[in-house]
């Protein structure tokens, strides 16, 4: 009996009702745990373990038996990894390199942005040590929103909000609407802040379009290699079957 | 079962493109019910595991023989499914024709009647 020591642990740990969805949830998890496989493969290889499920049910098999014998012809996660990797060695780094560009845009915006508003909020008639200091101040309060994210990130909380939030990235027009808008919104808080600074030191040249426009090339770029990363097809296009 | 009638490993990786491209060329499918296909059309003497199937799925559509979308079935159920391209239906033509040349040769020499490719 060569999968008996498997039944057993189960059984041993849900000794009241076996919880499917919890079963599938911790399977999905050692899914998310390979570092080769790109979510959209294990988002395919769930879609098959559920169908596997469903077929074992229909066979009169109750929930538990259908999922340990799914979760077996599915295969172990390392394995699947391993072949998934062979297939496509190069998917796995298209999504890395996808999110790392996330992540350069997220901060050259939110930087602008933290940059724009310390600009915009620090009061010109104070003596030059009082500024220096309101600036840090503001520059670390800015630098605390990431530091924020991050950690919480690490620590798994908030994971609800930020798997919707990925929703965002799941087709290409979505993503650059929301991009664009991230950019419009930056560029116009560092255009606002300007002719703020520039009104409050009686400066009169006032902030030319030609500027704001400037300041969106380094995003703009960011934002259409992101476009382009993300693969055309294969995300959410939800048509009936 | 059919242990000693099941397919050898290289058999079963060299029979895995025409099989794929066939079943499609009948119409979209998912990984699952292409599985189920296989299993019920060779009686049981050619078992996928479920694992090894994307990895090929996913080399023939890297070929371009086959492409892929997510779709939501009625049952709410969403799959990815995957159809024949145009060059997909040319590399079957292909296969076909080398599988049919194998299998004819062997049926000569096993005195079975050939087919015509």
């Amino acid at each position: 009996m060569a999968g008996r020591s498997q039944h057993v642990e189960p059984i041993m740990e849900n000794q009241t009702r076996f919880d499917l969805n919890a079963a599938i949830e911790n399977w999905r998890q050692e899914l998310a745990a390979q570092p080769n496989l790109a979510s959209d493969d294990r988002r395919e290889l769930e879609t098959h373990l559920r169908d596997s499920i469903a077929g074992f049910q229909q066979r009169g098999l109750n929930d538990e038996e259908s999922f340990w014998l799914a979760r077996r012809r599915v295969g172990q996660p390392e394995q699947l990894a391993e072949e998934f990797a062979k297939a496509d060695p190069a998917q796995v780094w298209r999504e890395r390199v996808f999110w790392m560009w996330l992540a350069v845009f997220l901060s050259s915006t939110l930087g602008s942005l933290a940059y724009s508003i310390v600009f915009g909020l620090t009061p010109v008639n104070t003596n030059s040590t009082a500024r220096v200091a309101m600036q840090t101040t503001l520059y670390l309060l800015a630098s605390l929103i990431p530091i924020i994210i991050v950690v919480s990130l690490a620590k798994g909380k908030w994971v609800a909000l930020f798997s919707k939030l990925t929703q965002l990235v799941e087709n290409r027009r979505r993503l650059a609407v929301a991009a664009f808008l991230c950019i419009a919104l930056s560029s116009s808080i560092r255009i606002a802040a300007m002719a703020i600074f520039y009104s409050r030191n009686n400066i009169h040249n006032s902030p030319s379009m030609l500027q704001g426009l400037a300041s969106t090339i380094h995003p703009l770029i960011i934002a259409l290699l992101l476009i382009w990363l993300l693969p055309a097809k294969n995300r959410k296009t939800l048509k009936r079957a | 079962m059919y242990k000693t009638a099941m397919l050898a490993k290289d058999l079963v990786a060299a029979s895995s493109k025409p099989l794929v491209l066939s079943i499609l060329a009948d119409g979209e499918s998912y990984g699952y019910e292409i599985i189920q296909k296989v299993r019920e059309l060779s009686g049981g003497h050619i078992e996928w595991s479920d694992g090894m199937l994307y990895p090929v799925l996913h080399r023939l559509e890297r070929d371009g023989l086959i492409e892929s979308e997510w779709k939501e079935a009625d049952t709410g159920r969403e799959r990815k499914y995957y159809f024949l391209s145009s060059d997909g239906r040319k590399a079957l033509k292909t296969e076909r024709q080398q599988w049919l040349a194998v299998h004819n040769t062997l049926s000569r020499l096993w005195k079975i009647k050939p087919v015509s490719i």
